[in-house]
């Protein structure tokens, strides 16, 4: 058996007065595709967010390859944003004065080196080598939801954190978004994937379903 | 600093994309370098200027025997080795002066006139605006050559070359002259002769009727100087020449304060112009922020190209606002001072230093966007 990547113990989170979270524990194994599941509300972007060191829990540990993310200091928590984790959100949040490379640049830029030869391949991965020098106000939503995996995927991270990918795609676009993300799968990519849709969460290999920030099942797919 | 090309880039394209708030700060930054520039300018090339030309007119003290009577009496000219004992600074010539109630001679006309003798090396430069239609008698002990007055040497009929008889009591001495002074006043009908050669026909030693002195600098420097030369000489009499010039030394310092003052008023205007743009832009850059935080930017590498931005502005604004101020200086400098101003380069790098700082310090909301959470930007917020 794999070696948990990631280790959750009772994390709880709490804004104002609203508990996000309470005591949630779960372990994803390197190389899994877990889906995040549950209604709005109940938790699902905030695990996410903890998970890549965007927010802070309240209580508990969240531990992502041997660090645990809720004790890091600012500079250590840039850094390991920079290098053990890649974003793909709902609504895309390119910079909309770069073009697609430049974009993918800007993740090489603030974990290391930019690599324009680099770039350039990760977008011709993900079907857009003809399109690289577009703003993301010239691609449609699904064209820059690949610009958004290719930038995820340029600094090879250890945990993939995707929050509703395909919550604003069409049908076709959601299709090669997901046919992006199962080939992420089957080469070896840890995958936490947030989604409302069950058609989603039965591609994982686990569904963990939240349900007023408590984790209320988890279910593994059967294939 | 790491990855130098992409930060280039993406610092264009920062300012590309907001050109036109940007175009705004560097409009603010234009006019405020402008105004500096040229004040700058007129500060260092006017007031230069005018301090000058006060000085082009002649001696500005004057050192003479206290009134007994009414007659004037004679100095020691011992007083000059006095002076010269004290070493002032902003004293740049001391000249003495013997004057004599002559008669002049040459060919067959003859005319009372006024023998100065004096050090001609000194008048040269203390009068050095007189029109001198030949040259000047060289050393001080020359016993030979005389300069003279135009009106005195129309009524001799006299021209550079030619000789003049002096006479004075019993003694008298031939001359040759070597130029015509035209200086538009009392001069005019003077002959000038060697300091010696006036105390020979005078008979009176080493002696003379005042001493005139041109010192540099502004009203209280030369004051300062009218000050030392009193307290070392106190049987005499030390007085400013030129109470006009003086007042407009201490006009040309009050408007040198108000340069400054409004230079540093339109400091603080540009720097709050500059902010209002920043502002904007601040909020406009929230979700920029929030989202190179959440790709592992740091607070630092992230401020770097707002910093970037602010110089550029800077830059931008103060090289133009130099151009647009060096002519503004220009038409300052003939309308109000009437004085021709000369582009100083040195105005640039002090223009563009001040307007580095006003933007960087405009920029300041900016900085804010450090304190930005991704978390919350991500969600919306």
């Amino acid at each position: 058996m794999m070696a948990a990547l990631v280790q959750v113990e009772d994390i709880s989170k709490t804004f104002g007065g609203v508990r996000a979270l309470d005591n949630v524990s779960f372990e994803v194994r390197a190389g899994e595709w877990i889906a995040i599941m549950g209604p709005s509300g109940s938790g699902k972007t905030t695990l996410i967010n903890i998970l890549g060191g965007l927010d802070r829990p309240t209580k508990g540990r969240a531990i992502v390859d041997g660090v645990n993310v809720a004790t890091l200091g600012e500079r250590e928590l840039t850094r390991y944003r920079a290098e053990k984790i890649g974003f793909v959100f709902q609504s895309f949040y390119l910079v909309p004065y770069l073009s697609a490379l430049e974009n993918v640049m800007l993740a090489q830029y603030f974990h290391s080196v930019a690599d324009e030869t680099e770039a350039g391949e990760a977008l011709a991965r993900v079907g857009l080598g003809d399109r690289l020098d577009h703003l993301p106000s010239q691609l449609s939503g699904g064209e820059q939801q690949r610009v958004a995996l290719a930038r995820a995927l340029i600094n090879h991270p250890k945990l993939i954190l995707a929050d509703e990918p395909t919550g604003n795609l069409d049908e076709a676009n959601e299709h090669i978004v997901l046919e992006i993300l199962r080939e992420l799968h089957r080469t070896g990519h840890t995958i936490l994937l947030v989604t409302h849709s069950p058609e989603i969460g039965r591609m994982a290999d686990r569904r963990i379903e939240l349900a007023h920030g408590r984790l209320a099942h988890i279910v593994a797919n059967v294939t | 600093m790491r990855n130098p090309k992409m930060f280039w880039r993406i610092l264009w394209r920062l300012l590309y994309a907001s050109r036109g708030r940007l175009a705004l700060a560097v409009l603010a930054v234009a006019s405020g370098a402008a105004v500096c520039a040229a004040l700058l300018n007129l500060d260092l090339d006017a007031t230069d200027k005018l301090t000058r030309e006060f000085q082009v007119l002649g001696p500005n003290v004057v050192i003479s025997a206290a009134q007994s009577g009414d007659t004037a009496t004679t100095i020691d000219a011992g007083v000059l080795e006095q002076i010269e004992a004290l070493r002032l600074p902003r004293v740049v010539a001391v000249g003495p002066s013997l004057y004599l109630s002559a008669r002049a001679r040459a060919g067959g006309n003859s005319s009372a006139v006024i023998l100065a003798g004096t050090w001609f090396d000194q008048a040269a430069r203390m009068d050095s605006w007189w029109k001198v239609d030949g040259t000047w008698v060289s050393g001080r002990e020359n016993r030979s050559d005389c300069m003279i007055g135009e009106q005195a040497a129309s009524r001799l009929g006299l021209i550079p070359g030619q000789s003049v008889k002096i006479e004075y009591g019993s003694r008298e001495a031939t001359l040759r002259v070597t130029g015509i002074v035209t200086a538009g006043s009392s001069e005019d009908n003077q002959i000038f002769i060697g300091l010696p050669l006036a105390q020979e026909l005078a008979g009176l030693g080493p002696r003379a009727s005042l001493i005139q002195i041109t010192a540099e600098g502004s009203a209280p420097q030369v004051e300062e100087v009218i000050r030392r030369l009193s307290l070392a000489l106190p049987g005499l009499d030390v007085r400013p020449l030129r109470q006009l010039a003086q007042a407009e030394g201490r006009l040309l310092e009050r408007i040198r304060g108000l340069l400054f003052g409004t230079i540093l008023l339109i400091l603080v205007l540009t720097s709050l112009g500059v902010l209002a743009a920043m502002a904007g832009l601040a909020l406009e850059r929230r979700r920029d922020v929030g989202l190179m935080k959440a790709l592992g930017g740091s607070v630092r590498r992230i401020m770097r190209f707002f910093l970037a931005e602010a110089t550029a502005i800077a830059f931008a604004g103060g090289v133009l606002g130099f151009m647009v101020g060096i002519a503004l200086a220009e038409w300052i400098g003939e309308r109000v001072f009437s004085v021709a101003i000369t582009p100083r380069l040195v105005v640039l790098p002090a223009t563009l230093a001040l307007m580095v700082i006003v933007s960087v310090a405009g920029a300041l909301p900016l900085r804010l966007l450090g304190r930005v959470r991704p978390s919350e930007i991500l969600r919306g917020e």
